[in-house]
Parts: C-alpha cells; structure tokens; sequence
C-alpha cells in the first residue's frame, strides 16, 4: 500500500513524471489523430464505394450476359435481396464540346449505360446527381453564390429522363471532373468557370452542350467489329467522391447503350437453312445483354450472405437455361462479388497506406518507452537515498521494484488517458482548426504575442539585474520563441493542409477510430511499463548502505 | 534501566568493501554485547567503521561471506537479536527484522520529502504489510499520530518535511523508527546535524525512551554525548579497542 501512496505522491509533487506524462500523452493523441484521420478516410472511400457499386455485383465484363431481366427477377425474390439493377459497363472517347478550334478534346472514359429508375432503387441516384434543386436544409447550408440556389441550374428531370426535354438525342451524365471547367471550392462545391476567372460563368457549363461518344461494339462472342459514333446531350454532371471515378465516367441510357455496344437483342439465323429471299432463314433471337447487374441487400443482411443467395440464385437460373435448348448460351466465368472484392483495387492502397501509417507511428511508442526510460533513469538516480531509507524500514526489493513499476503503469495510464483526451478535442475539432490555420492570423492574436514577447523581454532583464543566470536564460528563451511565434503569426496568410480538389473530400475526417485509440492507449502504457521496468530493477538493486550514504 | 540478558549480540564481525581494485576491510572481527534496556554509545574517528557496525547489526548490510566456512571467525561473524541468527535470516526475513526488531534513526533525518510528517512516520507501519494487516491501518496511523504528539509534533502532521526545523525532523525520524514498536533503536550521529540546543532536545528524547526501557545504540563521536549512555565502545580500525 506505501507503494501507491508514494506513486501518488511522486506524480503529483514533482516536475518529471509530469513531463513523462505529457511525452506520453502527445505520442499517444499523435498516433489517435494521424490513424482516425486515416481510418475516417478509408471508411469515407468505403462509404462512396459501397454508394457506387451497391453490395453485391453480378458482372461479366465486355460480352455481358443475356436473360438478365429474368435473373433480376430471380435476384429481387430472394430474402437477402431488395432490388437490382443492370448495366452495361464498358469504354469509349468522348469528344468534348470545347477544345483547339472547336474540333473537342477527347477524354478516354468509362461508359455506364443503366436505367435511371433501377438505379435509383440500389443506388442514392439522386445523391449522385449534381445539378439539381436543393432541399431546404441543403440550402441553408450551401454558400450564397452556389449556382444550384439558381433553379435554371436544376436539371434533375432530364438526369431521370437521361434526355434533355424536346431533344430527340439521348442524354448523359458526366463525371463532374471531367469538364477542366468545373472547380471545386473550399466547402466542396463546384463553379463553372474559365482559369481565367473566378465567378461562375454559365457559358462553361456543361449540361447545354452536346458531346460525341466513340466506342467499339461487342458481339456476344466477344468479337470487336467497327467503331461506332453517336451524338449525345449533356443533360447532367454527377459527383461520387471518388475522382477516379468523377473524372472517368460518364452515364448514357441503357437502351441506347445496348444499341451502341451491339448488346441488344438481335436476330438469329440458320447457318443451314435459307429463307424465302435466299437470305439465311430466321430461327429466333438473341436476347439483349448487360455486363453487369448491381444487387442492394435486404435491411440487415451482410454482403457476403447477400453474395452467396446470389451465386446460389445464379446457379440455379443457369442451369435451367443450360436445359433449354431454344435458350442462347451463357457465358462461363461470370463474377459474383460483394462491393469490397470489386472496389479492392480502389481500397487496398489506402488501407496498405494506413497499414504502413500505423507501422511508422508505432515507432513513436518506442520513442515513448526511450523517454520514460530516460526520465525514470533519472528519477531513480534522484531517489537513491530515499530507496535506502525505504529498504531501511523495511521495505523489499520487490517493494520498491513495484513502486517503480506502478509508477511507470501510472505515467502510461495517466498520459494515454490525457492523450487520448487532447486527441479527441483536437479530432472533434480538426475542421474548425483546419478552417483557423486557412486564414490570416487575426491581429489581436499576433499582436497579443507580441504583448507577451515584451512581457518575457522585461522578465529577462529583471533577471539580469538580479543576477540569475537560470531565469534571465528561461525568460531569454521564451522571449525569442514569442517573437518568432508572432511574427509568423503576423506573416501568416493562410495554408490549406487538407485540400478538397486534392483529397475529393470536403471535410476532414472527425470521428475518433475508438478500437484504435484503445489500442494506442494500451501499447502506451505497456511501453512505458517496459520503460519503468529497467530503471525500476535498478531501484531494486540499489545496496540500502550506499544509497544512505548516497549525497 | 539494563537487565543482564543480551538483546543484541555480535561476535567477531568482519566487513571489508571492495573498491574498484582497492579492497578496504572496514571491520576486523568486531564483538559487541548489548543488554537488554541498556544504552551502548559507539565512539571512534571518522571512517573507523561505526556507521558498519551499526548498518550491519540493523541487518541493512552482511558481513563477509566465505563460502562453505561456519566458525564465526571464519564466516565474517554472526549477529544474533534475542534467539534469531540474524546473519542466517533470508532476505525476507531481513526485511520484517528491519521492520519491526530495530528502528534506525539517521545523521540527515532522511525523511521522504513527498509525503507528510504523519506519512514519514507510518513509512514502516506501511511495508511489508499483508491486505488482511490493512485492515488494522487505523492502529498504525493513532500510533503514529500518538508519538508525533508525544514528540510535540501534533500540529505538524500534514507538513512536508522541508517545512520543519531540524529538530522537528528528527523528531519525525525517532517516531518512525518507533512506530512499529522496535526492541532497539540504532542511531548514527543524531545529533550530528544540530545545534547544540536542538540536539540536546533529542538527546532528552532518546534519555526519555531509554527510561521506558528501548535498547539503544549510539553512534557518535561527541564524548560529552557518549557520556549519557550507559556504555561506551570505542571503535578504531574497525577493532573494538576500550569498552
């Protein structure tokens, strides 16, 4: 029991072990702040792949797959499905409506065909879509210059149409980083605008030109044939989050999308038989294909149980076709995957990057455990004669090996729990410090420094005069650190660290990563019990005689 | 006050330290009997071995060991308290004698600046305790509380250390080395530190307890002090040359 009252005793009566605590603590709200922030930020792409793909993917790329309304149909009476929805999902140019001279540039994209309706029923197609009229509580947080305020910005009807009103031309949807001209503020919105300005400027706005799509249609072979050119009305912009997405794909109607890739449903003919005209005689159709359909998962059923009614579902529907000789064949090597296995390439760097985080700030704990060991090294050569006096009483040396150690678990408990204390403040509050960093430094801020600075000056002189080499040297110190904090304040014009046209999101991360915090608290306090442990075993060793004859 | 049974009694203790190369033998098979309730004052020059003899009968230090050797003459001697071969006692042993068969009570006071007058005191109280002993915390703490008061230090109990005089200190230091109710106090110089007011204060404390009956032995190197006691023993060369 002399045991804590003497940890209790030493942690609060004396400088070291609090600046033990505090090496702990900042090494802990460093680890806390740096993988929550990463861990908010995979859990942000997560969050936008899982919007972009829905839980589950049937998928067989290029040739597709046909009888997909009846697979859908299959898919969506299942109990682990909600709703499904096909695509087509390939690649092709896209000519610009702007470039040298008017000839368009040309961007290589991914091409989306899908139904809107469908859609909306797996995805937040209406989330997805950027050109649109705010709802009220959208509104009161939008700037006052954000064009979606203005209605002839909203053109939600034609993005559901996926046509624009009176065009005979089929519409589509580009990713809002396509266009050089739409740029992302601050807060995350965009503006169409010139390099040259700032304002928004309608002229540069996307969705009243016309673009012109190249592809290569598929037979179900998966034979190429010749190129195909089609034009097609912007009728709309959408936003994932994700620019690699944003900046590579655009939506067009499957209907017209199954024309343009030669996916939709065709004649069949006898390579026997021909038919009054001398032609090959017709003896069916193929039925129209699609690359790819998305499944939503009923409320509460997980991916991977979602994924395996669907194979289950799949192999089933496939077998029955297999037995039915009017059917056309389906492919062999269609993909069944929950969202994570297809977004993998997409959200295995950043959870490698958070990964490699991790490893490099657990070195920080080692850093913890070298101070802790330093400081208690220290504290132990302070205390040798009170360890004789100790032993002279009547302790052990297992008595004051414990004292050591639980004063180490001590420092551990009491810096994690202030670290993690600062780490959720700082955390809750990354934004709003963020936003602080972004502006000019106000100038009663650098000028109140400046007060200080002179407050410091005076002390240092007032040290001189008193012949105190420690405080004149204290005072000097703290008055050129108040100088330099000040006129770096008064410099301070403003540095965006965390930027939304890089990072493609608008806000930091600001939830605590609670499994790791508690871990981070946990090592923490282990390493600084191994940091203790030395100096503690070198308290126990401590010969009673020589440490009271100790000076 | 002494009766004629030997409370304390060693025979021919040795103690050499060894200093990088240098081999420094600070007692040379040094006997001494102490009766019970008597006062035995230890006299010698600095660096005679006083402090030793008094660090090793208090059971913080060992004599010399030699392997496989029983004689006392041969094994570096052996230091017996009442019935107890405190020379044969393990570690443990050591401690709980530490603890509860002597007190000590040092030149420097060498109370731990991080606690209170009334902590200082209950330090011995405190080590070594069982969880079951605990219960009984209360005891220790009016014991000590008790003492302080009899030492006049009743209004001193929540003062840390550097907020005494030396007096006030030291008197801390005996009631700690009293708290748990020790045969013998062990005292190295504890006058050496005060004035010769103050350290005649203590001395009256020390003259106090030996009326009640506590064993003592006394180091010191004031012949007028060694004077008090019952018996002198004069240490030189780490021999016991004049009783």
């Amino acid at each position: 029991m002399y045991q804590i009252l003497l940890v209790i005793r030493f942690l609060t009566t004396r400088i070291m072990p609090i600046i033990a605590v505090l090496a702990v603590a900042l090494c802990v709200t460093l680890v806390i702040v740096v993988v929550s922030v990463m861990t908010g930020f995979l859990d942000m792409l997560r969050d936008s792949g899982k919007r972009l793909v829905g839980d589950v993917i049937v998928h067989m790329p290029v040739v597709g797959f046909p009888y997909y309304r009846e697979l859908i149909a299959d898919i969506e009476a299942l109990d682990e499905a909600e709703a499904a929805t096909p695509v087509i999902e390939n690649y092709g140019l896209l000519q610009m409506p702007y470039g040298p001279g008017g000839a368009g540039t040309t961007e290589q994209v991914q091409v989306w065909a899908i139904e809107p309706e469908s859609l909306a029923k797996v995805l937040d197609y209406h989330r997805l879509i950027y050109w649109k009229a705010p709802t009220e509580s959208e509104a009161a947080v939008l700037a006052q210059d954000d064009p979606r305020l203005d209605p002839g910005y909203d053109r939600w009807p034609a993005a559901m149409a996926m046509q624009r009103g009176g065009s005979e031309k089929p519409g589509a949807i580009l990713g809002i980083e396509i266009s050089p001209f739409n740029h992302r503020e601050r807060d995350g919105s965009y503006r169409t605008h010139d390099h040259s300005r700032s304002a928004q400027d309608r002229a540069h706005w996307m969705p009243q030109y016309e673009v012109r799509l190249t592809v290569v249609p598929n037979s179900s072979t998966g034979a190429a044939d010749k190129e195909v050119r089609a034009q097609l009305d912007i009728v709309n912009e959408f936003q994932t989050g994700v620019f690699q997405i944003d900046s590579h794909r655009i939506f067009i109607p499957l209907g017209f999308g199954q024309e343009l890739f030669g996916m939709d449903e065709a004649p069949r003919y006898s390579l026997n038989e021909v038919g009054p005209d001398g032609s090959p005689k017709r003896i069916g159709s193929v039925p129209s294909r699609v690359t790819t359909i998305l499944v939503k998962g009923a409320p509460g059923v997980s991916p991977e149980d979602l994924r395996n009614a669907v194979k289950a579902a799949f192999l089933r529907f496939e077998s029955l076709k297999a037995d039915d000789p009017e059917a056309a064949r389906m492919p062999r090597g269609v993909e069944i995957l929950t969202w994570e296995e297809r977004m993998r390439d997409l959200i295995g760097p950043v959870e490698k990057e958070r990964g490699l985080m991790q490893i490099l700030f657990s070195l920080v704990y080692i850093v913890c455990a070298g101070l802790v060991l330093a400081i208690f090294w220290s504290i132990v050569h302070e205390k040798t004669r009170d360890i004789g006096v100790l032993r002279s009483v009547g302790a052990s040396r297992s008595g004051i090996l414990a004292i050591f150690l639980a004063y180490g678990l001590s420092v551990g408990v009491v810096g994690s729990v202030v670290g993690f204390g600062l780490a959720s403040l700082i955390i809750h509050y990354i934004n709003e410090i963020h936003t602080a960093i972004g502006q000019p430094a106000p100038l009663l801020l650098w000028a109140s420094v400046f007060v200080l600075c002179g407050g410091a000056v005076i002390g240092a002189i007032l040290s001189i005069l008193r012949d105190s080499a420690l405080f004149t040297l204290l005072w000097s110190v703290i008055a050129i650190i108040l100088a330099g904090v000040a006129v770096l304040l008064m410099l301070h014009k403003g540095v965006l660290i965390w930027d939304p046209s890089v990072y493609y999101f608008s806000r930091i991360p600001n939830h605590v990563d609670m499994t790791n915090a508690l871990s981070t608290m946990g090592f923490a306090v282990l390493f600084s019990v191994i940091g203790a442990a030395v100096p503690a075993a070198r308290a126990a060793d401590t010969d009673p005689v020589r440490s009271l004859r100790y000076e | 006050m002494s009766s004629s049974t030997p409370i304390l009694v060693a025979n021919r203790l040795s103690k050499t330290y060894h200093m990088g190369r240098v081999t420094v033998p600070v007692l040379r098979e040094a006997s001494i009997e102490v009766e019970r309730g008597e006062w035995v004052a230890v006299v010698g020059l600095s660096g005679s071995g006083k402090s030793t003899l008094l660090h090793l009968l208090g059971g913080l230090d060992r004599p010399d060991r030699q392997p496989g050797r029983t004689a006392p003459n041969q094994r570096g001697g052996t230091i017996h308290f009442e019935s107890t071969c405190v020379t044969d006692l393990g570690a443990a042993g050591l401690n709980r004698y530490r603890a509860h068969s002597v007190g000590f009570v040092f030149q420097f006071y060498h109370l731990l600046p991080e606690l209170t007058v009334l902590e200082n005191a209950m330090l011995p109280a405190m080590t070594g305790r069982t969880p079951l002993a605990w219960l009984n915390a209360d005891a220790s703490r009016a014991k000590a509380k008790r003492l302080l008061d009899r030492f006049g230090l009743g209004h001193r109990l929540k003062h840390r250390p550097n907020e005494l005089s030396g007096g006030e200190r030291q008197r801390t230091a005996i009631a700690r080395a009293l708290v748990n109710g020790p045969k013998v106090l062990l005292a190295d110089e504890p006058t050496g530190n005060l004035d010769a007011k103050t350290g005649g204060e203590i001395l009256e404390v020390i003259r106090e307890l030996h009326g009640e009956g506590l064993t003592i032995l006394m180091v010191t190197h004031d012949s007028s002090i060694a004077s008090m006691a019952d018996r002198v023993v004069r240490i030189a060369d780490g021999r016991i040359v004049a009783e």
